[in-house]
């Protein structure tokens, strides 16, 4: 009887019913998109870190991998230092430059990691094989693509630059024996990858033993945390960064995204509470008489209050079922506009959907259709009920 | 391009380190804000910089504090940035004679042209870039977060002109029996529509003078947060005089066409059904 | 309470605030309904009789007085305590009718009865029953939008039958109606009461009041005169 006559009273003013879900379920999209933002960053990022397994990196000492151009030196040294300590399994050596790639007309120019082929975490091969030899090396779909090359190509690769010879320096060919994709790589970024003697042959001195980075694994079960501390003890050159301690740096770099979904998360919650709440009393100032009556002939107010309650909710959910959906579809749309961001990852989302997000935005939208309801309802059903009727006789 | 930043060593007891003093004394280095605040350096302190961890150094004064720019592409950037003399940091580094790049001041726009052209067609192998063409590309960031900010900004307005619509129905259609009245009595429908079109102007009119009233202060809230959590001096919220027109013009726009679909809606049905009979 | 009595009602006052003056709705009115009687309450406008029968009912409380129903006082009743008093024992009957637009003629009967707590099945036998004795099985399934005055009336007397109550209380219940209509729920009232319903009404009908088997004339909040007419049944 409650669903009934909860149903039969929103089919009664359909338009109202209807835009009313509408403003919710733009509310709840905001809302979802928001919950995703807010824990999507953190979630992505982590993945990415973690997705060859590598739990810590390795950086010039008080730096952060790759945020500047400074260079470890006596890189073998810290890499035998390193993997000396118990626990860890895998040091891999990562130096970051650029080359050109000279082609007839023009020179294209790619982002080079130097790494160990054996135990890199850069990279995945999507064709051929992982490069061997010093002259091999893995190219980009994207680097592939702007310089028309495919494997088994022999490229023309330089780095640095003479400007009174305007010539390149450290000119060598190589071949392209692999295909990959690069994890960390920016949308459409050209990237090569070579083995690291190769790089730091031809970057010349500035880069002798030395590498931008050390990624590494530790076994299972090994605390991290203990093996960070030992890594920046025994290398104190180095700064050694956990998964841990880089998330602590994203939250703060990218504070302002989960700001950001906190206010407008809040904000569209409030904006649905406000709509069901207007809805709700309007609701209740139209059949005050009705409820009057109800109350004469014996209807507790409980129940009545559980029926305009029910409208409410009925309002929020049905609104937050379609909100959702809408929700994803905003969020993908957003998440390209944010995946723009220059030098960010590819594999980066912003927002990122769990089930546990969905869950999350309709439990709050449940207690907010709930709490919009609560007060108009109350003080609908506990109006003195004589007074009520007089009025209502009168009006 | 080598940055300006490198590891900075200091050492507080200079008497105890292997560093090397210019022959007319120690030469002076400007240093940021930021990381004067962080390590405690004020003007005239001694300090070794050095180009490698533990390598030796060059001992310097803190001959000037900077304040740091308004520059978006800093925003977000832990680094610390010193200035020294060339030929010191050259030295430092290793870097021989180079340097990353030239900053050329001109006299006038046509100046500017002029040279750019003239590097560019010289024969040495430089490229000529004008500072406000870097600035385009390095505050990519923000051009990203603008458009992010402009799509959250057209959800929230069609997010609130279903809103204000479904108030505006709500609120006329409490007055129903009223507007049944009025019509017994004679009163036209376009006389009815008209005062509640007037009505929900006036009451966009407020709502937009309120909500001036909280975008001013988000603003300032805002630039006050972001400021200080970057350390930075750059404007994050900017309340321009076209940003304003725009959200009044918006509002009432929204708030009037509400008004007037929410009345027109009413006014349409014969008195009597809006009494209920 | 005598036995046989139903209500009894002793000095009971009725005060309002308005502004700066006070309203004295009741004065003192003292009353005693045997069970099966057939009371009016006739009066001019603002004399009093509606807010007796609130107060009777269980839907106001007296500023000063008390009222026993079945042996129990109800003026000091709790709020849901007098809300479940009314369910069981007083049924209502108002001017407007006032049923659930939302809901058809049968379910407005059901409505009491599910507040009651009985089975679907059984109130719904019990509501159907209840429209066929008002006359109206055949409109069960239409929404009061669809059914002329005089059928909304009787379904809200239905409604008031829906748990067999002890007292039925009429506020105006011709009060919208054409004389027709009106003869026929008059007709229905005389009917209830044959049929063992105790009533108490209010109202400005004549032919209602000449109905009754006992008329109250109320003046300024106080009962004036009390006429037992001899009515054959």
């Amino acid at each position: 009887m409650l669903f009934t006559l909860a149903f039969t009273s929103l089919m009664r003013h359909r338009a109202r019913t209807v835009l009313a879900m509408l403003g919710v379920a733009v509310s709840a999209a905001m809302l979802l998109d928001m919950v995703m933002l807010a824990s999507g960053m953190r979630t992505s990022f982590r993945s990415l870190l973690l997705v060859r397994g590598f739990q810590l990196r390795i950086a010039p000492k008080g730096t952060l991998p790759f945020d500047t151009e400074a260079l470890i030196d006596s890189a073998s040294e810290v890499r035998s230092i390193v993997q000396a300590i118990p626990g860890v399994t895998t040091v891999s050596p990562v130096l970051g430059g650029q080359l050109r790639v000279e082609l007839r007309d023009r020179v294209v120019a790619a982002t080079a990691l130097g790494v160990d082929p054996t135990v890199q975490g850069d990279y995945e091969v999507t064709a051929g094989r992982e490069p061997k030899a010093p002259d091999e090396v893995a190219a980009s779909d994207e680097l592939l693509e702007a310089i028309g090359a495919r494997i088994g190509d022999t490229l023309w690769v330089a780095t640095g630059f003479d400007p009174q010879l305007r010539t390149y320096v450290s000119r060598r060919p190589v071949i392209v024996v692999a295909r990959a994709h690069f994890l960390y790589a920016a949308l459409g970024q050209r990237m090569i990858g070579a083995p690291l003697a190769t790089l730091q042959s031809m970057r010349g001195s500035e880069a002798k033993d030395r590498t931008s980075l050390f990624m590494v694994r530790v076994g299972n079960g090994v605390d991290v945390e203990a093996v960070r501390a030992r890594i920046n003890d025994a290398a104190p050159k180095v700064t050694a960064t956990s998964i841990a301690s880089a998330m602590k740096f994203v939250d703060e770099r990218l504070s302002y995204f989960r700001q950001l979904a906190f206010v407008l998360g809040t904000l569209s919650l409030f904006v649905g509470f406000l709509l069901v709440t207007t809805l709700v009393t309007v609701s209740v100032n139209e059949r005050i008489g009705e409820i009057a009556v109800l109350r004469a002939i014996g209807v507790r107010r409980g129940r009545i209050v559980l029926q305009i309650l029910i409208e409410g909710i009925a309002i929020m959910l049905s609104g937050a079922i379609a909100g959702l959906a809408l929700g994803l579809v905003t969020g993908r749309y957003l998440d390209t506009i944010l995946s723009d961001f220059p030098g960010l990852p590819a594999a980066m989302r912003f927002f990122l959907f769990e089930p546990r997000d969905a869950w999350a935005a309709l439990g709050l939208l449940f207690a907010c259709g709930v709490l919009a309801g609560i007060y108009p309802s109350w003080r609908g059903a506990s109006l003195p009920i004589a007074t009520t009727l007089r009025e209502e006789a009168i009006a | 391009m080598v940055m300006l930043i490198f590891a900075l060593l200091l050492m507080q007891q200079i008497d105890s380190s292997p560093a090397r003093a210019h022959p007319q004394g120690p030469r002076t280095i400007a240093i940021d804000e930021r990381l004067a605040a962080d390590v405690g350096l004020k003007l005239g302190d001694r300090v070794i910089v050095s180009g490698t961890t533990g390598g030796g150094g060059d001992t310097v004064i803190v001959g000037a504090i900077v304040r740091r720019s308004a520059d978006p592409s800093e925003i977000a950037r832990g680094e610390y940035r010193v200035r020294m003399h060339l030929d010191q940091l050259q030295r430092l580094i290793g870097y021989g004679e180079r340097v990353d790049r030239f900053a050329v001041a001109t006299r006038s726009e046509s100046s500017t042209v002029l040279a750019q052209r003239w590097i560019n067609d010289a024969a040495f192998g430089f490229r000529a870039h004008r500072s406000r063409d870097i600035a385009v590309g390095t505050s990519k960031t923000f051009l990203v977060v603008t458009r992010f900010h402009r799509a959250i900004g057209v959800i929230t307005i069609v997010a609130s002109a279903i809103f204000l619509l479904c108030i505006m129905l709500l609120k006329v259609d409490e007055r129903r029996r009223d507007i049944a009245a009025l019509r017994l009595m004679g009163i036209s429908a376009r006389t009815i529509v008209s005062s509640i079109v007037l009505e929900a102007a006036f009451v966009a009119v407020l709502g937009s003078a309120l909500g001036i009233g909280i975008g001013w202060l988000s603003s300032t809230i805002v630039n006050w947060h972001y400021r200080a959590v970057y350390r930075t001096p750059l404007i994050f919220s900017l309340v321009t005089r076209d940003v304003v027109t725009l959200a009044v013009a918006l509002s009432l726009v929204l708030g009037v066409a509400a008004g007037f679909l929410a009345a027109r809606r009413l006014a349409k049905l014969p008195p009597l059904a809006l009494f209920g009979r | 309470m005598t036995e046989g009595l139903l209500l009894a009602a002793r000095d009971l006052r009725r005060d309002y605030a308005m502004g700066r003056t006070g309203v004295h709705a009741l004065r003192g009115v003292t009353l005693d309904v045997a069970r099966g009687e057939y009371v009016a309450v006739v009066g001019p406008s603002g004399c009093g009789k509606s807010t007796l029968l609130n107060l009777l009912g269980a839907i106001d409380r007296p500023t000063a007085g008390t009222v026993e129903i079945l042996g129990k006082r109800v003026d000091g009743m709790t709020d849901a305590d007098a809300t479940r008093f009314r369910l069981r024992n007083i049924g209502f009957v108002f001017q407007r009718f006032y049923l659930m637009q939302a809901l058809t003629a049968l379910e407005n009967v059901e409505l009491p009865l599910a507040e009651a707590g009985v089975p679907r099945a059984q109130r719904r036998h019990r509501a159907g029953d209840l429209m066929a004795y008002v006359g109206l099985a055949e409109r069960r399934d239409h929404r009061p939008a669809q059914l002329s005055g005089g059928e909304q009336q009787r379904v809200a007397i239905a409604r008031s039958l829906a748990n067999t109550p002890s007292l039925l209380l009429a506020d105006e219940p011709t009060g919208e109606l054409d004389a027709n209509t009106g003869a026929e729920i008059i007709a229905l009232f005389g009917q209830l009461n044959r049929d063992g319903t105790t009533i108490v009404v209010v109202t400005h009908d004549e032919d209602l009041a000449a109905a009754a088997k006992r008329v109250l004339h109320m003046r300024d909040g106080l009962i004036v005169r009390d006429e037992r007419a001899m009515r054959s049944a």
